[in-house]
């Protein structure tokens, strides 16, 4: 049985949500991004159906904060709030139907940050959290953590300051690195005290991209559960069954019949995990 | 868990923000502000609207500046719940979100400035509206609370109370048909668009009734005459505003 934080959306069972919820944090210019590009298709590689999803990714309000952000007239409780139904979107149309599907959920950001941005620019800590007490606990959170040093060159030589991402509406009339340096040192100020709060998984962020992928994967085998050929039918939901016979046919179609890493005993063990009610699409396509 | 959920802030006033831990911004919660903010509340078709609208007219006649703000208007959230509610996006709880959001951008921009230079506030549904629908879709009373912390408390709220019956025969008159959210239709109490509507405009006047003594509304009979009813507010409005010469606009 899941857990949330305090309280129960109208109509969500906690029970029955075999998949994993892994959160990816960390401030702008963490990398959080590479690294959920890089883990996604690993963990498809081993068989693993995977939703990845962030913010203002919502069918309901992320193009709606879009707009808010292009006007110069989005007050700080605003914006708290249009974040907060952004996240209760995604939370109950797509993490929650994902979970219960059984697929791992990468999350670029999580409640964390948007209590983080929320308290930074004022608002009351008890408020924000008594708002995402509504939000499922996850599975894992991993907070990749980097000091300003090392975030500033990443940020000024890919894609510049960033409005937002340096507290300008904070600091208004304040030079543009200033306001940077302010609003990141305050937001990390933060994360490190939700990290104590709320147990976060520390990931160095200041290593090489790959170095920290490979941090990363280690830890999360430790959450997932291994598709195994043997792993018992009543353990594997359907979402997966089809994901996994999906790849192996693929790859044959890929590899022609030289491929020797899928043989054909790989393809019947896969197969007979199939459930005889379980419909198509099983066929080469 | 280590989450608090009962804030005991009330009864509204303005919480926030408490420490801005970067800037030295101005503190609202500090400001004791001059304005007067009132309040009307009740079911469709209790009449609620042209009551204001009496007073808003009385008010401004009397030399006051006057300002009206609407439940649900905000020019910056206004698409993304037109976008909700036209495609059925919206549960409970994004329901009761977006409506928050609207009602803070109105705060932040329509309520407290105004508050802040001496004007009177005039609001047609306020936050009680929010706890009343959004707990008749089955959220928490106290996350609702907690979510509208940060509303200003109103000088005085009416509470415009009619019967279902009465509501509906005036609505039934004006307007043809019920709207999808208005009725309560996402619910699934009942596929009759009426029958809804009734259904769940009689959970929400039960929970304005647990309201009134929890906020101090003032009752006002809506079955009585419009005169008699806008006499009742004009004379309780009055006694607010004397010792508020200041709000007058000067020619």
């Amino acid at each position: 049985m899941r857990q949330t934080y305090g309280k129960q959306l109208p109509g969500m069972r906690l029970t029955d949500l075999p998949g994993k919820l892994i959160v990816i944090e960390g401030t702008d210019g963490a990398g959080r991004s590479t690294q959920i590009n890089l883990l996604k298709p690993w963990l498809e590689e081993l068989g693993h159906a995977v939703l990845d999803t962030g913010m203002t990714r919502s069918r309901l309000a992320g193009e709606g904060i879009r707009r808010a952000k292009e006007r110069n007239n989005l007050g700080r409780v605003t914006q708290s709030l249009f974040y907060a139904t952004d996240f209760i979107d995604r939370l109950e149309k797509e993490i929650v139907p994902a979970l219960r599907a059984g697929f791992i959920v990468l999350t670029d950001r999580y409640i964390y940050s948007l209590m983080a941005r929320a308290i930074v620019r004022g608002m009351e800590p008890n408020w924000i959290r008594s708002i995402y007490s509504l939000a499922l606990k996850p599975d894992a959170v991993f907070y990749l953590r980097i000091g300003i040093d090392d975030l500033l060159p990443r940020v000024v030589f890919s894609r510049g300051f960033d409005y937002w991402e340096s507290g300008m509406d904070l600091f208004p009339g304040q030079d543009i690195y200033e306001g940077f340096c302010n609003y990141q040192a305050a937001l990390l100020k933060e994360f490190d005290r939700l990290a104590e709060e709320y147990k976060f998984e520390i990931v160095e962020a200041s290593a090489d991209a790959n170095k920290v992928c490979e941090q990363l994967k280690k830890k999360i085998l430790g959450i997932v559960e291994p598709v195994h050929a043997e792993t018992p039918i009543a353990k594997l939901s359907e979402t997966l069954v089809h994901s996994l016979a999906d790849r192996i046919m693929a790859k044959l179609t890929l590899n022609g019949n030289g491929d020797t890493t899928y043989t054909e005993k790989t393809l019947e063990n896969a197969f007979s995990l199939v459930p005889a009610d379980v419909p198509a699409p099983l066929a080469p396509r | 868990m280590g989450i608090s959920t009962s804030i005991h802030i009330g009864p509204y006033e303005i919480f926030y923000p408490l420490k801005p831990s970067v800037s030295s911004v101005q503190q609202y919660g500090q400001h004791n502000l001059p304005g007067r903010l009132f309040i009307v509340e009740g079911i469709d078709g209790s009449g609620k609207s042209t009551q204001l609208s009496l007073l808003h007219k009385w008010l401004e006649a009397r030399g006051y500046g006057v300002v009206f703000s609407e439940w649900n208007s905000s020019p910056l959230v206004k698409d993304t719940t037109k976008l909700g509610k036209k495609k059925k996006l919206l549960t409970p709880a994004t329901f009761s979100l977006v409506h928050a959001t609207d009602f803070a951008d109105r705060t932040e921009h329509s309520i407290l400035p105004f508050l802040k230079a001496g004007a009177i506030v005039l609001c047609d549904r306020y936050i009680y509206t929010a706890f009343a629908r959004d707990a008749a879709r089955g959220m928490d009373g106290d996350w609702l609370r907690d979510l509208y912390g940060f509303a200003v408390k109103p000088t005085a709220a009416f509470y415009f109370r009619v019967p279902l019956e009465t509501a509906i025969g005036r609505l039934t008159g004006a307007r043809d048909g019920f709207k999808y959210y208005e009725a309560g239709l996402d619910l699934g109490l009942t596929l009759d668009a009426e029958d809804s509507f009734r259904l769940f405009q009689g959970r929400i006047l039960e929970e304005y009734e647990k309201m009134i003594p929890e906020f101090g509304l003032t009752v006002i009979d809506a079955t009585m005459p419009v005169e008699a009813q806008q006499a009742q507010v004009r004379q309780i409005v009055q006694t607010h505003l004397d010792s508020a010469k200041e709000l007058r606009i000067h020619p």
